[in-house]
């Protein structure tokens, strides 16, 4: 038998060959265009578990404490209502600390706008009363507001609500953003599959026309097409993904750019943070490549089928 | 006298807007029937062999194809209609890519069939056209025969109830040639309806089977 016959009972026994080349130069310019946009989703996943981990820390600091402010009026003594204002706060059930600043404590907070110095000795300032919420049986607040300046018509209690709904404004602001990078990024990687596989079946019209002339049936024709998209797909989501969290590896090793948000220790908090942080960071990174597998695989299908059906 | 699996009345076709290719076609070609059609290049032989594996359509006419009006034939008929029909193209039109039984066995594997299925009828096929030795090379280190040939082979493997042939000796030596035929024939034997289209009046002389014969368009004469 000679070699090439040996060969033949090799292959003749092996799997069929890919009646669509498996190299195909306009896959190579989606596979290279994926792998950036699902290194961008990556970056933009990241990004908005750091925004949304970062303001519900400032919220729920928010939402432990309410502060009473005692302002010094005209023929009142300031000591008695604040003495008045604590006896009624730790009279409350729902309330952990009070925690009253003095005189001194209270200049100190407006050291910083008015300085140092006898002005400060002359100033009416008012007294602080800082209180730590059970934020599990949290006290009914507008009753407590009620009470206390019905005790004491100098006291106000802030439980700084407005910027707790401000905080959760800009956490879904920064959310909705998100969302909105994240699906435009998938319609153009819709777009460009739908014009990759445009010249994908352009470049192997030949083949397609001679499929069609032995009987095959479009549904045959897609498959052969979409397999090749599938690995695209699959090949660049894992691409982008593994640069994307990379990325994060690099920053939280050699960032920390002295931003306001130290961007090094929010990546590390994101990578290697607390178990609920990192879980829902990997399962939603995970999802890149399967999203980007899908919309690779199920557009060229619905293009092929689409494009054959224009042919015909 | 066999139910027809071809029937043309009055067919014409035209490109565009050129002139007719084909005028006022009519023929019948009745199931188990074996005819060649001849004519000088460019008479119309391929159009009207294109028109039967439904690559294109008549602009006027008739064309019944088992059974069925090809005008008013959907789309999605269309795979089950040629998977009845074996076509060898002049052209070979083979997949360069893929190895010589992966071409031979491509009308199979289209079907869903899987490759254990039809190995052993490929093999079988390929050293009937002596191609046994050359099953797993790529089409462009083949000769035009070699070609020719495989192009034959995938035509026929899947035993069609009609078989389409353009020219399908051109590239073959003699004797080659007589074997080729021969397998047409051993097909026809078993009920395949042979439409053989070319200008080797050797060929037609050998086969001695009934003639048809186009000029300018025109089916002129047939025996």
């Amino acid at each position: 038998m000679s070699a090439i016959a040996a060969a033949d009972t090799r292959d003749t026994q092996g799997r069929p060959g890919a009646i669509i080349p498996r190299i195909q130069p306009p896959l190579g310019s989606l596979m290279i265009a994926m792998t950036v946009m699902c290194y961008l989703a990556t970056l933009a996943i990241g990004a908005l578990i750091l925004v949304n981990r970062t303001v519900a820390g400032w919220t729920s600091e928010l939402s432990s404490e309410v502060t009473v402010q005692v302002r010094p009026l005209d023929k009142r003594d300031i000591k008695a209502d604040v003495a008045r204002v604590r006896d009624i706060l730790t009279a409350t059930k729902g309330i952990e600390s009070v925690d009253v600043y003095d005189r001194a404590r209270s200049a100190a907070l407006l050291e910083p706008w008015l300085g140092k110095g006898a002005m400060l000795e002359d100033l009416p300032i008012p007294r602080l009363v800082t209180v730590a919420i059970d934020r599990k049986a949290p006290p009914d607040f507008a009753a407590l507001a009620k009470k206390i300046s019905a005790a004491v018509p100098a006291a106000s209690l802030d439980t700084h609500r407005r910027w707790q709904a401000e905080l959760t404004r800009l956490a879904g602001a920064f959310q909705w953003l998100g969302v909105a990078i994240l699906l435009l990024i998938g319609a153009a990687a819709v777009l460009l599959v739908v014009k990759t596989t445009r010249a994908a079946l352009d470049a192997n019209r030949e083949i397609v026309a001679v499929l069609h002339l032995v009987g095959a049936r479009d549904h045959f024709i897609a498959r052969q097409v979409e397999r090749r998209f599938l690995l695209t797909g699959l090949r660049a989501g894992l691409a982008g993904t593994v640069a994307g969290l990379l990325t994060f590896v690099v920053v939280s090793l050699f960032g920390g750019l002295g931003a306001p948000l130290d961007l090094a220790q929010a990546s590390r908090g994101l990578l290697f943070g607390p178990p609920e942080t990192s879980r829902l960071v990997y399962s939603l990174v995970m999802l890149v490549p399967i999203i980007a597998t899908l919309i690779s695989l199920i557009t060229a299908r619905v293009s092929v089928l689409r494009i054959l059906h224009e042919i015909a | 006298m066999g139910t027809p699996v071809i029937r043309f009345e009055n067919v014409g076709l035209r490109y565009g807007k050129g002139p007719e290719v084909l005028r006022d076609v009519s023929f019948e070609l009745e199931q188990g029937g074996f005819r060649m059609l001849t004519g000088a290049s460019g008479a119309g032989k391929t159009s009207l062999l294109r028109m039967l594996f439904l690559a294109s359509r008549p602009t006027r006419g008739l064309i019944n194809l088992f059974g069925r009006d090809i005008a008013t034939l959907p789309r999605r008929d269309y795979p089950t209609l040629r998977r009845r029909i074996g076509v060898v193209f002049q052209e070979f039109r083979l997949i360069d890519h893929l190895t010589t039984f992966d071409n031979v066995a491509l009308p199979l594997r289209v079907t869903g069939k899987s490759r254990s299925a039809y190995r052993g009828d490929v093999m079988e096929l390929l050293k009937w056209v002596g191609l046994a030795d050359h099953a797993d090379a790529l089409q462009p280190v083949l000769s035009g025969g070699e070609k020719q040939r495989v192009a034959i082979a995938r035509a026929v493997v899947g035993k069609p109830d009609l078989l389409l042939a353009d020219e399908p000796t051109g590239n073959v030596d003699p004797a080659m040639g007589l074997r080729l035929m021969k397998l047409f024939a051993e097909l026809n034997r078993f009920g395949t309806t042979v439409l053989i289209a070319t200008h080797d009046s050797h060929l037609i002389e050998r086969t001695g089977m009934p003639v048809m014969q186009l000029v300018e368009g025109e089916l002129r004469a047939a025996a």
